[in-house]
């Protein structure tokens, strides 16, 4: 198809063009890398001077040269050319690179529809809701640029073709949202990039001195809980995330090449379970986290034997489940295998270590009188508390025992675990968070990832795996009032929350709630929507099964009555007030017909009126009042309900007599 | 039938904007054609790519903008289609010209409604036309620029309305026929002198010579002026096309016929002597003319001159398929 018109492309274009795709570009910033960022700030400010210097456009072949220069630094840096970082950093250059060519209409739409899907991939990188609200009105902004250049001569003012584009995206949201709800999901990628890099902060699978402790600095929040019935104490939520096994005598972890199995586990539960709805934040990991301790797993997950919720693949999208769980329970049984490798020991066993558990042990008459001695020690001992313990070299837990003292929960955790080992209790460690922040709006806890936190489990007789905290022992206030620590920059000492009393605290805490209960419910029901929604959905509205050509007709037939109903409106628009006008006046012109004066096809208003009036010299200021609000009526740009209100009054009230 | 192009024997077919009682004719809802621009394509392919995209790294913002975007791609039509509907299109006019010379044909758009209309444009096969924006209860002219190749009456062909707006992504298009039409003169011939010596008459005013030397005044610049005459200076100032007049007030009288010319080919004769009824015209002679069947009396001036192109024009004779 022909263009039907050419448009000078006017500076004014071309400045808001390269100013919408900086936008586009620009929360990119966070994602890309220093040089890639520097190059394309370069790249934006040449373009917008070469608008204003046009000795400074460049030519083809510099063109070209900026083009290689891209491509080589974004190789150089990913070492590779697709996959998202690489993708993304290419992408974003050759938006940069086309504007600074646009010379034709064309290219126009060619660089709106590339920042179209620049804005796209920024929600690979986060999808929180401010950012998706500004890329929404990027989004606007570049349409209305499309508007702008499918017009003939450019708007007077900028909003015009906003505003437009705003109606015609209003309108096209019930298909937004059509689509959205019933697009069937896939849970598998197409294809995978594995050199991506992801940066999530959360617990990993290795328990290292310091690892902790490196997480208890971020406020981030790891997920968010909502209990279906009263919540446990703070003493009893534990949030388990995975059991860790095996030591090398520095760091915990679980052997990849001896997995623990999903076999069933008996469970004997004690009360009622807890049923709860968690929305975890991707953290990378294909663990989930859940109240001690889980007895059924969430859909699309597994349960392990060691009460790990497992998924196949790591969580990167944020994920919503529901979760039950028991706080009082038995589990009878441990084969053979597994306590004896909940009682495997490392090297770094010394001997003043064997020496403290054999007092112990003569002290005590069964395995629960020695985890008591043990927690008296931690208790008695001059242990203190700290997040910033000193490093401990040659062993870890050796030196945290007898000369330092001073640790975290992973060491009183490790440490403890290390101890019943030797005195034949078998013992695991279990990593997760502890606590979490009640949000009283939305009513629900955040667990933020300075609840990270670490606890052992020892297999008594008759009970079976009993949870066991040391730190509680040392420092009952980190588990029953969880810190709150507000970190300034790096190495700075740790403060209590300044926000936590006094008037202005609680406004920026209900504040900060609100922000937090409006983040709950987007990810709720817009980036955690699933599968699995999708299916009970369908299941709700009563299809059992989701074929594709029921699908197709839905999705078909819904999007078909959207458009119709726009359709309907559009065409309707502009036409109704006009018939009520043009009803109005054909009913003025009857009664002007009843004296004699009949209108004539071609006479205008105003010429009618005048010689209607000319016939009737007393009805002429009548007549002549009518008229001219019919004119503005009908032709004048800004007309209003009063003056429509107005001329029919007028008119009804026009009921002259024959002479 | 069958013997008519693919084209032609499927416009037989075709919708057309519906004619009202004055002439004109009004865009009607089913009267309209759509389909997608390149631009439009392009956008429904990236659209693809976005979502291959989204269902690839499993974002669901991700899916909710291409869905909007998809949403937005769907309701363009409808805004398109919006554009160009209720518009209402009248001729206007289309002054003679020669053939060979682009004849401009005036239509007026008119928008009876309370919505903007944007972007409108005409076209006529490969003749492109003016676009207009027309705000609401406004009219706009538009001019429609068709190259003539023969003389006659050329009456204007089937037209095409369209727009783009508001996205560019479709093209909205509507047929109408409009009972307009153009005289297309036959095209001058090159400079020649016409074969009979003319009559010369003494003026009451007196002998002020013959030819084209002495300035007299300025008239109109009308259509086959020599671009020699044409003041410049005055056009420079704006003051519109001026033709420099130029002769003696002596009146000489020039007999026009159709067999006093050597030449043989029925339009290469019309072309001679629609040059040599412009140079009389030009040399404020008095003229008459004579072909086949018609005749018109000696006279001078505007209304006379086009009497005399008019007559050549309808001249039935003649294979009228020359340039």
């Amino acid at each position: 198809m022909q263009q039907p018109f050419e448009q000078t492309l006017t500076l004014r274009l071309m400045l808001l063009l390269s100013l919408f795709m900086g936008l586009a570009i620009l929360p990119h910033g966070m994602n890309l890398s220093l040089p890639i960022n520097l190059y394309l700030i370069a790249l934006f400010g040449w373009r917008l001077s070469s608008l204003y210097l046009p000795k400074l456009q460049p030519g083809r072949w510099l063109l070209l040269l900026a083009t290689f220069g891209a491509i080589f630094l974004v190789y150089s840096h990913y070492q590779t050319l697709i996959g998202r970082d690489a993708g993304v950093a290419l992408l974003a250059n050759m938006l940069l690179l086309k504007v600074m060519e646009v010379k034709k209409r064309r290219d126009i739409y060619v660089s709106v529809f590339i920042s179209y899907f620049v804005v796209i991939t920024q929600f690979l990188f986060s999808q929180s809701i401010v950012l998706a609200l500004y890329l929404l009105l990027v989004i606007i902004c570049l349409t209305a640029l499309l508007l702008e250049i499918n017009r003939v001569k450019p708007s007077s003012r900028l909003h015009e073709p906003i505003l437009k584009t705003l109606i015609i995206g209003i309108q096209a949201l019930p298909i937004a949202l059509i689509l959205f709800v019933i697009f069937p999901r896939i849970t598998q990628p197409l294809w995978n990039f594995a050199t991506d890099s992801s940066a999530m902060t959360g617990l990993s699978d290795r328990v290292t001195p310091g690892a902790i402790s490196q997480l208890i600095e971020s406020p981030g929040v790891a997920f968010r809980v909502q209990f279906k019935h009263t919540p446990p104490p703070t003493a009893q939520r534990y949030w388990r995330g995975l059991v860790l096994w095996d030591t090398d005598g520095y760091s915990w972890y679980t052997d990849r090449s001896r997995p623990m199995g999903y076999d069933a586990v008996e469970v004997i539960q004690i009360g009622d379970p807890i049923a709860y709805e968690v929305f975890l934040e991707p953290h990378n990991k294909p663990w989930l986290y859940s109240l001690d301790l889980p007895i059924a797993a969430p859909t699309n997950s597994r349960l392990s034997r060691d009460f790990q919720l497992l998924k196949n693949r790591p969580v990167t999208q944020p994920l919503h489940y529901n979760g039950r769980s028991a706080t009082n329970y038995r589990t009878p049984q441990l084969p053979p295998v597994l306590r004896k490798r909940a009682l495997q020991l490392n090297d770094n066993v010394t001997q003043r270590q064997r020496d403290l558990v054999s007092q112990w042990q003569a002290a005590s008459l069964n395995d629960k009188q020695i985890v008591d001695q043990a927690l008296r020690y931690f208790n008695t001992q001059p242990f203190v508390y700290t997040l910033t313990p000193p490093r401990y070299i040659e062993n870890a837990i050796d030196e945290f025992l007898f000369e330092g003292r001073e640790g975290f929960c992973e060491h009183y955790a490790t440490s403890f675990t290390q101890l019943m080992r030797i005195a034949a209790i078998p013992a695991r460690l279990v990593l997760g968070y502890q606590g979490g922040e009640y949000n009283t709006l939305g009513d629900y806890f955040i667990v933020r990832q300075h609840d990270a936190h670490a606890w052992s489990e020892v297999w008594l007789e008759g009970r079976g795996w009993v949870r066991i905290d040391p730190t509680a022992a040392v420092a009952p206030e980190r588990v029953n009032y969880p810190i709150r620590l507000n970190f300034g920059e790096e190495g700075s000492p740790a403060l209590f929350n300044i926000g936590s009393g006094g008037f202005v605290g609680s406004m920026v805490r209900q504040i900060a709630y609100a922000f937090d209960s409006a983040n709950v419910q987007w990810e709720r029901w817009i980036i955690g929507y699933s599968r699995e929604h999708q299916f009970s959905l369908m299941h709700s509205l009563g299809f059992d099964t989701f074929t594709a050509s029921q699908w197709s007709f839905i999705t078909i037939g819904m999007i078909a009555v959207s458009l119709l109903f726009v359709g309907l409106r559009i065409a309707w628009q502009g036409k109704q007030r006009q018939t009520r006008t043009k009803r109005i006046y054909d009913r003025f012109c009857r009664r002007l017909s009843r004296l004699g004066i009949t209108r004539r096809p071609y006479e205008g208003p105003l010429d009618f009126a005048k010689r209607a009036s000319r016939r009737r010299p007393d009805l002429a200021a009548q007549i002549m009042r009518i008229i001219d609000l019919y004119i503005q009526l009908r032709y004048a740009s800004r007309r209003t309900d009063m003056e429509c209100q107005l001329f029919a009054r007028q008119v009804r009230q026009f009921r002259p007599r024959r002479r | 039938m069958a013997s008519l192009p693919l084209g032609q024997w499927l416009s037989y077919f075709r919708r057309h904007a519906k004619p009202d009682s004055r002439g004109g004719v009004r865009v009607m809802p089913r009267s309209i054609y759509i389909l997608p621009t390149r631009q439009g394509l392009l956008l429904a392919f990236m659209l693809i790519l976005m979502l291959v995209g989204s269902i690839n790294y499993g974002s669901n913002l991700g899916y909710l903008m291409t869905f909007l975007l998809g949403g937005i791609w769907l309701n363009a039509i409808l805004h398109t289609w919006r554009n160009l509907l209720g518009l209402t299109l009248s001729p206007v006019g289309a002054a003679s010209v020669f053939a060979g010379q682009t004849a401009d044909f005036t239509l007026r758009v008119s928008n009876a409604s309370t919505l903007d209309h944007f972007g409108i444009s005409l076209k006529c096969k490969k003749q492109v036309g003016d676009s207009v924006d027309i705000p609401a209860s406004e009219e706009a002219l538009l001019h429609l620029p068709i190259k003539t190749k023969r003389r006659g009456e050329l009456t204007l062909p089937e037209i095409i309305l369209n727009t783009t707006y508001p996205l560019g992504l479709f093209y909205a298009w509507t047929y109408a026929r409009l009972d307009l039409s153009c005289l297309v003169y036959p095209k001058p011939a090159s400079r020649g002198e016409p074969p009979s010596l003319p009559v010369y008459s003494r003026s009451d005013a007196g002998d002020r010579g013959v030819g084209a030397d002495d300035f007299i005044g300025l008239r109109n610049f009308r259509p086959g002026d020599s671009p020699r005459h044409i003041d410049w200076k005055a056009h420079a100032r704006e003051r519109g096309l001026l033709s420099k007049q130029f002769g003696g007030d002596r009146t000489e009288q020039v007999k026009l016929d159709w067999d006093l010319l050597t030449e043989q080919a029925p339009e290469q004769r019309l072309s001679l002597l629609c040059r040599f009824i412009l140079q009389a015209e030009e040399r404020e002679q008095s003229y008459s003319l004579r072909i086949p069947g018609q005749k018109i009396a000696d006279g001078a001036g505007q209304l006379h001159m086009q009497n005399c192109l008019s007559l050549l024009a309808r001249f039935e004779g003649g294979d009228a398929a020359t340039l």
